[in-house]
């Protein structure tokens, strides 16, 4: 499966549109976690354990798009747009990771 | 300005009264862990005769100057010129809190009470599962002695947790329903090998109100944020494309999906879908 950000798949033709395929996950309450990354925000650097969170994050939302791209029968998606939006949340930590972009077949 | 010699020499006598407990608490090195008491009761003496002074003399309080004189000083002479070497320890830490505390009450207990209690507040969580707890057990009580009627409350207690317990989103069918709308949903601006014709900027959106239960865990109510905002999208999407079909469109390009917060203290999710609309002719 080709994912591209871009509106077309360079030396490859596109023969069919599939459809909008779009993967959603969320990231948030974790009292541990919170309070390490708040520590860190205190005395500054990188929270790591943060990182690697919205990083599984963004890995369930492009798994989640890829298998719908599969099951519509396409072999790559174009126009592909990720994502992160604070949404709040107990904590003030919830953050949805989006992954969409449009399914197409190529030959 | 009518007093000022007597305010002058309330606070005199009072800095010097303090000067004199701090010097006998020196002498008797009346002290708590190597930290001398002096440094309290030093400028609360100090406080204290120059009040009760201005009291007598003027007929008002003239605000503890000496107070505050006495704090600098002892201040100075314990932790610079005498132990200009004392370590950052948890008692030198306790030691200055308690210092602060005397010479600046009300900064010092906003920040204590208020800051510091919001911190811990803030990450743990303690208080939404205080107030959760003293809810539940509020209820409870109400239930069985003024209702008398526990058990059957109770039931319905279940059978409503029950009921707002998050169902599983169906991705596939979701993503099925929205693409047998007969309808182009495109990311892209590339229509691929389709002529087309722009007929305007379409923008739809959905709110939808966040879940309040205090019954339930903040992962449940992620859960059920996740539902809600996925079944959003596909609304918002359908939305879009009822709207565009209705000004005679089959399709939209440069597709944007947003999400966000709207409504006090953000209370509710916004879902935005945003895109060109276009006719395609195939």
């Amino acid at each position: 499966m080709i994912l591209t950000s871009a509106n077309t798949l360079a030396n490859k033709e596109i023969i069919d549109y599939k459809g909008l395929v779009t993967g959603e996950s969320l990231i948030g309450a974790n009292i541990y976690k919170d309070l390490f990354s708040g520590v860190r925000d205190v005395v500054g650097g990188r929270t790591s354990r943060y990182e690697e969170e919205l990083e599984k994050a963004r890995d369930i939302a492009l798994e989640s798009m890829k298998e719908k791209a599969e099951n519509l029968g396409a072999n790559a998606i174009i126009g592909l747009k990720i994502s992160y939006d604070n949404l709040g949340g107990t904590m003030g930590n919830t953050i949805l990771v989006t992954a969409y972009g449009t399914a197409i077949k190529y030959e | 300005m009518k007093y000022i010699r007597e305010a002058f020499i309330c606070i005199l006598t009072g800095t010097l009264v303090g000067l004199v407990v701090y010097g006998f608490f020196l002498h008797f090195n009346i002290a708590i862990y190597g930290w001398n008491l002096g440094l309290i009761f030093a400028p609360l003496a100090a406080g204290y005769v120059e009040t009760i002074l201005a009291n007598r003399f003027i007929g008002e309080n003239i605000g503890a100057i000496s107070a505050f004189f006495l704090f600098i000083y002892t201040t100075f002479y314990s932790f610079i010129l005498k132990n200009p070497t004392l370590g950052f320890n948890i008692i030198t830490i306790g030691s200055i809190a308690v210092i602060l505390q005397a010479a600046f009450p009300t900064a010092v207990n906003y920040i204590l009470f208020s800051i510091g209690f919001g911190i811990i507040s803030y990450f743990s969580g303690i208080f939404k599962k205080i107030t959760n707890h003293v809810y539940n057990l509020i209820l409870g009580y109400y239930e069985k002695y003024v209702l008398k009627e526990p058990h059957i409350l109770d039931l319905e207690r279940i059978e409503e947790k029950k009921s707002y317990e998050v169902p599983t989103f169906n991705e596939k069918e979701s993503n099925e329903r929205i693409n047998s709308l007969d309808f182009y949903f495109m990311t892209s601006t590339d229509l691929i090998t389709m002529k087309h014709e722009n007929i305007g900027i379409f923008n739809t959106h959905v709110i939808i109100e966040k879940y309040k239960r205090l019954n339930l865990t903040p992962q449940e109510i992620e859960n059920k944020a996740l539902y809600e905002l996925k079944k959003g999208k596909d609304e918002c999407l359908i939305k879009l494309s009822e709207e565009i079909k209705s000004a005679g469109g089959n399709g939209v390009i440069d597709l944007e999906i947003q999400y966000g917060l709207i409504g006090l203290g953000g209370d509710s999710f916004q879902i935005n879908a945003i895109g060109i609309g276009v006719k395609l002719f195939s």
